[in-house]
């Protein structure tokens, strides 16, 4: 269950960072935001 | 000389030159630098072990987005600026314990984010209004406002400093609230007596209290604080009660907490609260991702293991000065990271715990240093002033005491050791 609960959260903070990702301006914001989302949506995929 | 120190010296110099010549962001700088110490060590373009590295403080970035929300939450309701403002106007009859609790306030979001940009952006926010209105001089309110938020972010329970230089030498963060203690709160109170006796006189309540955030607590009451005082709670107990509570896990406490505020005071948008939250908290985030793979790269060329074997042989005079050289890094993730992590091999023998401790507030102080200077830059917006090196300029003075403070601490770590355990 708490596994879940922290697998919605990270879900959460996805999509956060991600509408952020899109609304920055600069390219090396935009890596910034993308090293970030990376380790988030293959913990979110259960890749790694 | 040895082909692991020549890895070394690229990482080292890359991530140099990247923040100090070209600007890059630390985080992306340190990406740079693991690329290149892979590239040097003949292992080309390790994507998965860079990626692999990216998961290394996965949990400490979660800690730190959900703090940020949850304090970002905590100031939106209103309970954040009705304690600063009870606070003033409860202790302004004695300056010198009214400063001191000011401080901590400040230092609070950094004890339990292990961020010194949260006290800034909020209790430090906060507090600035009243402090000026006091009649501090503005470049004494922005330098005491950065000074508290280093160490808030070295004050226990969470300090991500110390959780970077334990995930390099693979040390549980277990036993540190002691050793945190003793490394933030004593210079933080004697930083706080400075700035009283030097910058602050006499002043009027009457003209002070109109310019703090109004407070709300007749309108909300004593629902206003309960996410705060669940939260807090919760992080206690969830130590020391451990049969009967379940553990949540920080991030999930966070979380909760901040849901409750959106019943406790003021009206606020939670996804525009989020959105602002993980914007100021993710230069530092993306620290921790580079981090994680600056760390792997150095374990997977070997120079991990090399910086272990021959820290052993260094001269003691030495390790003192490569000590001295942890704030000059401009970002404490970065200096934990990159000079925290060989520094407990270098000083081997000493109590592993109370080291860390010293050099996580070495470390913490590479926030107010130059090129990025963030806190500086920061705390310079709030008190309109323009060149924030001269906010830096005025307070060397405590960032020297904090140096000699954590000098002290290593020097005698084992003795202190022996007495807080």
């Amino acid at each position: 269950m708490l596994y879940w609960i922290y697998i919605f959260i990270l879900v959460y903070l996805t999509v956060i960072v991600m509408i952020e990702f899109l609304s920055a301006e600069g390219w090396i914001k935009k890596i910034t935001y993308a090293m970030l989302l990376l380790p988030f949506i293959l913990r979110i995929l259960q890749i790694k | 000389m040895d082909f692991e120190l020549v890895i070394l010296i690229v990482m080292l110099g890359v991530f140099a030159l990247s923040v100090f010549t070209f600007k890059i962001p630390a985080g992306m700088a340190l990406m740079l630098a693991s690329v290149a110490g892979a590239l040097a060590g003949g292992e080309g373009i390790p994507v998965r072990h860079l990626v692999e590295g990216g998961f290394g403080f996965l949990e400490a970035i979660l800690i730190i987005a959900t703090a940020m929300i949850f304090m970002k939450v905590m100031e939106a309701t209103g309970a954040l600026g009705t304690i600063s403002y009870a606070m003033i106007k409860s202790l302004y009859r004695f300056p010198t314990i009214l400063i001191i609790v000011i401080t901590i306030f400040v230092m609070f979001p950094g004890m339990l984010t292990g961020l010194s940009s949260a006290c800034i952006l909020t209790t430090g926010a906060l507090v600035i209004p009243g402090l000026l209105a006091m009649g501090m001089p503005r470049l004494a309110a922005g330098s005491l406002i950065a000074m508290a938020a280093v160490f808030g972010e070295v004050a226990p329970p969470i300090s991500i400093p110390v959780m970077i230089i334990g995930g390099g030498v693979d040390m549980p963060y277990i036993g540190f609230a002691k050793p945190l203690f003793l490394a933030s709160f004593p210079i933080a109170v004697l930083t706080a007596v400075f700035y009283r006796f030097k910058y602050l006189g006499k002043f009027k309540i009457e003209e002070v209290l109109p310019k703090l955030q109004a407070p709300v607590y007749r309108k909300h009451g004593i629902k206003l604080f309960i996410p705060l005082i669940f939260v807090i709670a919760y992080l206690i107990l969830e130590q020391n009660a451990v049969p009967y509570l379940p553990h949540l896990g920080v991030p999930l406490v966070f979380i909760i907490g901040a849901v409750m505020g959106l019943g406790s005071g003021e009206k606020f948008n939670f996804i525009h609260i989020s959105r602002n939250a993980v914007r100021n908290a993710m230069p530092v985030m993306a620290i921790l991702v580079g981090v994680g793979m600056f760390l792997q790269i150095l374990t997977l060329t070997g120079v991990r293991g090399y910086l272990a074997v021959n820290a052993l042989a260094l001269p003691v005079g030495f390790k003192y000065v490569a000590a001295l050289i942890m704030p000059f890094f401009g970002s404490a993730y970065g200096s934990a990271s990159v000079i925290g992590v060989p520094l407990v091999y270098v000083f081997i023998g000493k109590n592993v715990i109370v080291l860390t401790s010293a050099l996580a507030l070495l470390a913490s102080l590479g926030d107010l240093m130059p090129p990025p200077s963030l806190l500086f830059a920061y705390s310079a917006q709030m008190i309109d002033e323009k060149n924030h090196f001269n906010i830096l300029k005025k307070s060397l003075l405590p960032i020297a005491a904090s140096v000699l403070t954590a000098l002290a601490i290593i020097v005698f770590a084992n003795d202190l050791g022996r007495l807080l355990f």
